[in-house]
């Protein structure tokens, strides 16, 4: 009986230690756009009468040796710190695979995969924090030094979560590649360091998201509509305020159509102790827009960070 | 009666002898503590060592310039986790391994076997060029001497060591 009561509660233990891990952000490293753009590694297209320019991160990957010694050295490093980064080239891959998959897929009687315009957008190489370098030569007669710069950026909060740069000796005759690695071996102590920070920011204070509320126009009323006896919007702050760690959000903006929240801060865990993001902590919001005042919504959401909650239907 | 007084004389002297040895290394050992203890000394980066490595040079402080040396192994290892160290030109510096500015103290049971005589940390460093002083690097403030000794102190195994001993927290740590 008491080895059975032990067994239990080593079990139990172990449960509760798998449910109260936090959800992993995923983090990539990319070629910022200057250097694409420096080294020519860009496309451009027409939208709608404006050329808009775009790096070409495949054609990057595949031409650039350089690119792939950089990348390749950060990922190596951060997964000896016990962080595996997800690889641009394979998610590249990934993407063009998937896309032929549901092209050729098809029911046995006949029906193709569903997919929306939304969908097909959002078919793109995610992170939550992407590490974007970029690196340049400088040259002061017969030497040379690397001039290397690494951001961590926020993918839904658009902040710079870490940084570190710095130029290198100049030197005579080494080599690009060994120069490059020795500015990654240099700075990503640093920079890994501010991520911890981040991190750890992250666990005491809640992780930091952005949200949107937006409305259908098909919704009889709007966000300034009054419900028992006060508007919708306001209804909609006070339950972030109650729900978010020590109550902190900023109203970027709020109209009748729409409101922005930023540095909303949501708990890791919810009352079970599992692990929360953007989207399961917004159900909250659109249960009680159900149960209170009977409107229904729908949330859509991108990555850990971000979410949108539009109104007056599913 | 001689040969009796002879060999009294000759106990009497190694008495003495061992004594005096006793005294000296015992008083070598307390310098060497009371320097470690106020933890006086200086670090500077050198250059980007090999991977997983800093290169960096660790000035101490001593009254014996031997002693100066030997302590600037463990003044390096301390120099990492506690105190990181500020960049010199085209060298960047490097922040402390430890977040928490009162993990000393915190977890001061821990560090003081660590850094006992002879203790683990000197799996973690490791002298250049054999420990020789450059004739610039040894300096005579006051009635201290301050010698410069360059090291490698292999900071992933320190890291990996510290956060298997839960005295740092790794990065994927609470995912």
């Amino acid at each position: 009986m008491k080895k059975l009561l032990i067994t239990i509660f080593i079990l139990s233990c172990t449960a509760f230690n798998l449910l109260s891990q936090a959800k992993k952000p995923t983090i990539m490293v990319v070629p910022s756009d200057l250097w694409c753009n420096t080294n020519g590694y860009m496309m451009e297209f027409d939208n709608q009468g404006t050329r808009v320019k775009l790096p070409d991160y495949k054609r990057a990957m595949q031409e650039s040796a350089d690119l792939m010694v950089v990348i390749s050295k950060i990922n190596e490093l951060m997964t000896q710190r016990g962080f595996p980064l997800k690889n641009l080239e394979s998610s590249l891959k990934t993407l063009e695979i998937e896309a032929a998959e549901s092209a050729m897929t098809s029911s046995r009687s006949g029906s193709e995969l569903s997919e929306s315009p939304v969908d097909k957008l959002k078919n793109i190489a995610r992170a939550d924090i992407w590490i974007q370098m970029t690196w340049t030569i400088n040259n002061m007669g017969p030497r040379k030094s690397v001039t290397f710069v690494l951001q961590g950026l926020d993918a839904y909060t658009d902040k710079q979560v870490a940084g570190a740069s710095g130029t290198g000796n100049q030197l005579i005759g080494a080599e690009l590649p060994i120069m490059l690695e020795t500015a990654v071996l240099s700075h990503l102590d640093n920079f890994n360091a501010q991520l911890q920070q981040h991190f750890e920011d992250m666990f005491e204070n809640g992780r930091e998201i952005t949200l949107r509320i937006r409305k259908w126009d098909s919704f009889d009323g709007d966000l300034m509509s009054e419900y028992a006896g006060e508007e919708l919007g306001f209804h909609i702050e006070n339950w972030i305020s109650e729900n978010t760690v020590q109550g902190r959000f900023s109203t970027a903006d709020a109209s009748e159509n729409r409101m922005i929240f930023e540095q909303v801060r949501i708990p890791l865990y919810d009352a079970n102790n599992r692990a929360v993001d953007a989207r399961t902590w917004l159900r909250g919001l659109q249960r009680y827009l159900k149960d209170r005042f009977m409107i229904d919504s729908r949330i859509t959401m991108r990555g850990l960070g971000q979410a949108t909650l539009t109104v007056g239907e599913k | 009666m001689r040969k009796f007084l002879q060999s009294t004389g000759a106990v009497i002297f190694l008495l003495l002898l061992f004594s005096l040895t006793a005294s000296e290394l015992s008083g070598q050992s307390r310098k060497k503590k009371e320097n470690t203890d106020i933890w006086k000394y200086e670090i500077e980066g050198v250059q980007t060592g090999v991977q997983g490595t800093y290169l960096i040079k660790v000035w101490s402080y001593s009254p014996n310039a031997n002693l100066a040396i030997e302590q600037a192994k463990k003044n390096a290892v301390h120099g990492i986790i506690f105190r990181g160290f500020a960049g010199t030109g085209r060298v960047p510096g490097q922040r402390a391994l430890a977040t928490n500015p009162n993990l000393e103290e915190e977890k001061h049971d821990f560090f003081r076997l660590f850094f006992a005589e002879g203790g683990k940390y000197l799996k973690f460093v490791s002298l250049t060029n054999d420990g020789a002083v450059a004739a610039e690097d040894r300096l005579r403030v006051g009635k201290e001497y301050k010698i410069g000794v360059i090291m490698s102190v292999n900071v992933d195994a320190l890291r990996k060591d510290l956060e298997e001993a839960g005295i740092i927290k790794s990065l994927g740590r609470g995912f």
